[in-house]
């Protein structure tokens, strides 16, 4: 301690705080993006054959012809990889489950909102083949499953499912596989089943690896499942391009029924797959535009009664969450 | 002088309050203290996957590491000291060393599943990865740090080989074998968390709590379980330096 | 007198990359050594005392020539040759009592009679208190004790010891000397004894080995037969003194 004068050593500690704080202004966040310039960036889940609308537009130039500029700046092993990616603002729009979706906005970790379904269905529960036990659902009590991840629609559909058939959620074995991983545990019999998005319960099946359990349908009949989210504040900035994207994405979706071979070829391109597991894939997905809200209400409750999310009024959550504003002033022309 | 130590971490923890509450750094970014510590409640209480408490999640995780790195210190331990002792044996081992030491533990990950399957055994295998190396070299130099005099005094008291291997080589090298336990620990508790991330068939690991956390966008119970794991590691690290001092009073 | 240690001969030749290199440390030493003898090596510095005692020791292997004990030629390493080290070479995770009774320990000596016989050793060489103190606590002079008790034990033939007092203060150092005259008179062992320090070497032997240059040879046999306790100051032991320091210094010069 010197005498006179201030202590050195309080004068270290408030620059230190002051140098600290300095280097996180500086450190901090991306900056509002002006994006006028910029494509539009896009993510999608690695060979997740409900988001073959964004394929098919990219194939066929449909953002080129409503003069939106798209980049896909990632593709994603599950859902909360995407949202991870949206908070860390490194995506502007996306293709992504309702559930995750759902989960990051309602534990305030990004702020999107949905601005069209992309499909409802398109997911199976797989059991090995050789696995003569379980007959049914309610068979898995005491089994290991695997999901894609927590929060996932598949999390949600199978959790949901048992909670039908009475099955005790904490007898039955949950873990979290990536589905590429997922079929080789089912073969090596370090997992009895697996729940995932098309085309990877087709694929375990043409293998002859495993056999559909059951269907998502089965589980949930017409259940939404993948959605196009915004950023809303990259909504905000940016409507018309959004309104672009919107209707490349409606008529990205109509193509797919109304030319399902190309639609196949397409499929096959971007998942590797044979053209039979692809085709048999898309048997089961229902490709739509139109917003599900009693789908979402369903998300909102149960997710909260699985203890992921706390919401104060599920009434308001989902007003603010879904965005039907757009697509009307797209498809009402 | 143990207060001033701590005055760094409060330090920290208010700077860290302050950014939060100032909102400088949104929330989602970074959780304030509080928040971590209501996070850690939720871990505790509710669990992550709800249903999972943190409890589970510990004792499965230092079940993981204790195997990997019992297997690491049971093999690398003689190994080390044949090293130390045997110029022939170190020409055969060095090399094989040197050659696999650099791949990181995280690089064996996709080989591990291959081998062993998704699950405990694959994670306590890249945790062995991790643990092996410090133990086996700081072994092997321990030896070779011995005073080539005292191998000179056992012989020179009629020692066999074995006498010289068990009553020199072992008890002279032993505070270097501690100092690499201690590496290797402090190593295999880390690669903990990538390690869980092949996938825990148990469904319980801190690794993978973490990972979950992460996927219900749960920012304040990612940080509050790296706390947990910082906190556990400070403490094995404590252990072993108390078992330093009571082994090595001779130095 | 019975013959403990004869060398005949004894030759060692360092050598190194080429012939041109190789160093001659010592050649064709011959000497003899009676039973009970207390005889020191002088020598200048390099002149290679310590090898030789490592030689004969089994510790390094003679170049040439042969060493006899007690009649029979010994090769390499022999237990009933005794070596204690200028460095003491205590084992330092071992207490005291512990670092005494290690040569016993690797002769397969059980546990109760080993800790016996330490322990006389213990209070013989004035270690009482000290049986459970790492070496680290030792003083200099109680650490010498304890590496010539971890040596006397084993109850060697010869007993060959290397600049034992070197690293000792000169007033430990007398105390040292002292000490191991006493045991030495009651025990009577055989003692190759090698010191630079002319003075020690005549106050404690019977006989004095005086070393020259290398190539080394013992250039002569000083004997020392004065009645002890000797008087480090009386005209005998220094005209003893002024005889080996003589040999020295005309070594020195060549």
């Amino acid at each position: 301690m010197r005498a006179g004068g201030i202590d050195p050593r309080r004068g270290m500690t408030m620059r230190n705080l002051l140098v600290l704080l300095l280097l996180t202004a500086l450190g901090i966040a991306p900056a509002v993006v002006l994006s006028v310039n910029k494509p539009v960036r896009m993510a999608y889940l690695q060979n997740d054959i409900h988001h073959l609308a964004l394929w098919v537009a990219l194939e066929k130039g449909f953002f080129a012809h409503e003069k939106v500029d798209v980049e896909i700046s990632g593709i994603f092993r599950a859902g909360p990889e995407v949202m991870t990616a949206f908070a860390a603002g490194g995506l502007d729009m996306a293709y992504v489950g309702e559930a995750p979706a759902t989960t990051a906005v309602a534990n305030k970790a990004c702020r999107v909102v949905v601005v069209a379904q992309v499909n409802t269905e398109g997911s199976a529960l797989v059991v090995a083949t050789g696995n003569a036990g379980i007959g049914k659902l309610s068979d898995l009590g005491g089994k290991t499953v695997a999901i894609p991840g927590h929060s996932t629609v598949q999390d949600f559909l199978l959790k949901k499912a048992l909670k039908k058939e009475g099955v005790d959620l904490s007898r039955v074995n949950v873990i979290v596989l990536k589905p590429p991983e997922m079929i080789n545990a089912l073969r090596t019999a370090e997992i009895d089943a697996f729940i995932a998005w098309e085309p990877y319960p087709s694929q375990a099946a043409t293998m002859g690896l495993g056999r559909k359990l059951a269907t998502s349908r089965q589980m949930w009949s017409g259940h939404p499942c993948c959605v196009l989210v915004c950023d809303s504040v990259f909504l905000d900035a940016n409507l018309e391009r959004v309104r672009g994207v919107i209707r490349a994405h409606v008529r990205a979706t109509a193509f797919i029924r109304e030319h399902p071979e190309e639609a196949v070829r397409i499929g096959v391109k971007y998942t590797g797959m044979h053209a039979e597991t692809v085709r048999t894939a898309m048997d089961t997905v229902h490709y739509t535009h139109e917003l599900n809200i009693e789908g979402e209400k369903e998300y909102v409750q149960f997710l909260s009664e699985l203890n992921y999310i706390r919401v104060e009024s599920p009434q308001y959550f989902i007003e603010q969450f879904i965005d039907g504003e757009p697509l009307k002033s797209v498809t009402q022309k | 002088m143990k207060g001033k130590r701590l005055l760094s971490p409060i330090i920290f923890i208010v700077c860290w309050q302050i950014l939060t509450l100032a909102e400088i750094i949104p929330a989602f970014k970074l959780p304030s203290p509080a928040q971590v510590l209501l996070g850690l409640r939720d871990l505790i209480q509710l669990g992550m996957p709800p249903g999972h408490p943190l409890l589970y999640h510990i004792l499965y995780s230092l079940e993981r590491v204790f195997w990997g790195y019992s297997v690491a210190v049971l093999i690398a331990v003689p190994l080390g000291i044949a090293m130390g002792w045997s110029q022939k044996i170190r020409d055969v081992v060095e090399p094989l060393v040197e050659l696999i030491r650099p791949i990181p533990p995280l690089a064996w990950i996709p080989i591990a599943i291959l081998w062993f399957g998704i699950g405990g055994t694959a994670a306590g295998f890249i945790i062995f990865l991790g643990a092996f190396f410090p133990v086996l070299l700081n072994t092997a130099a321990g030896v070779l740090a011995i005073d080539a005099i005292l191998i000179e005094a056992a012989r020179a008291l009629n020692a066999r080989g074995r006498d010289i291997f068990f009553k020199v080589l072992v008890p002279g090298s032993v505070p270097s074998i501690i100092t690499g336990m201690r590496i290797g620990i402090g190593i295999g508790w880390m690669t903990l968390v990538a390690a869980e991330f092949t996938g825990v068939k148990q469904g319980y690991g801190l690794g993978y709590m973490i990972m979950t956390a992460r996927d219900i966008q749960r920012p304040d119970e990612i940080i509050a379980g790296m706390l947990v794991i910082g906190i556990i590691g400070l403490g094995i690290d404590s252990c072993l330096r108390l078992l330093e001092r009571r082994l090595i009073r001779w130095r | 007198m019975a013959l403990s240690l004869e060398l005949v001969d004894l030759t060692k030749v360092f050598t190194a990359s080429g012939p041109r290199d190789s160093i001659s440390v010592f050649e064709k030493l011959n000497c003899r050594i009676e039973k009970g003898e207390f005889v020191s090596i002088v020598g200048p510095s390099g002149c290679g005392k310590t090898t030789l005692l490592r030689v004969i020791a089994g510790l390094e292997q003679a170049s040439d020539g042969k060493v006899f004990l007690d009649g029979t030629s010994i090769d390499g390493r022999d237990p009933r040759v005794g070596l204690i080290f200028q460095e003491y070479a205590l084992f330092p995770w071992r207490k005291t009592l512990e670092n005494i009774e290690t040569g016993l320990e690797f002769g397969g000596i059980p546990k109760k009679e080993r800790r016996g016989a330490a322990m006389e050793y213990i209070r013989n060489f004035g270690l009482a208190g000290f049986e459970n103190k790492y070496p680290k606590e030792l003083s200099g002079g109680m650490k010498q004790r304890v590496a010539i008790a971890r040596t006397l034990i084993t109850n060697p033939e010869v007993v060959l010891m290397d600049e034992p007092f070197g690293s000792l203060d000169s007033q430990t150092r007398n105390d040292m000397q002292q000490f191991l005259l006493d045991v030495w008179q009651r025990r009577r062992d055989t003692i190759l004894f090698v010191t630079h320090n002319v003075d020690e070497a005549v106050y404690l032997s019977d006989r004095i080995l005086v070393l020259s240059r290398r190539p080394t040879k013992i250039l002569k046999a000083v004997e020392a037969t004065l009645p002890r306790p000797r008087d480090r100051t009386s005209p005998e032991s220094n005209h003893i003194r002024r005889i080996i320091l003589s040999l020295l210094s005309t070594s020195v010069m060549q």
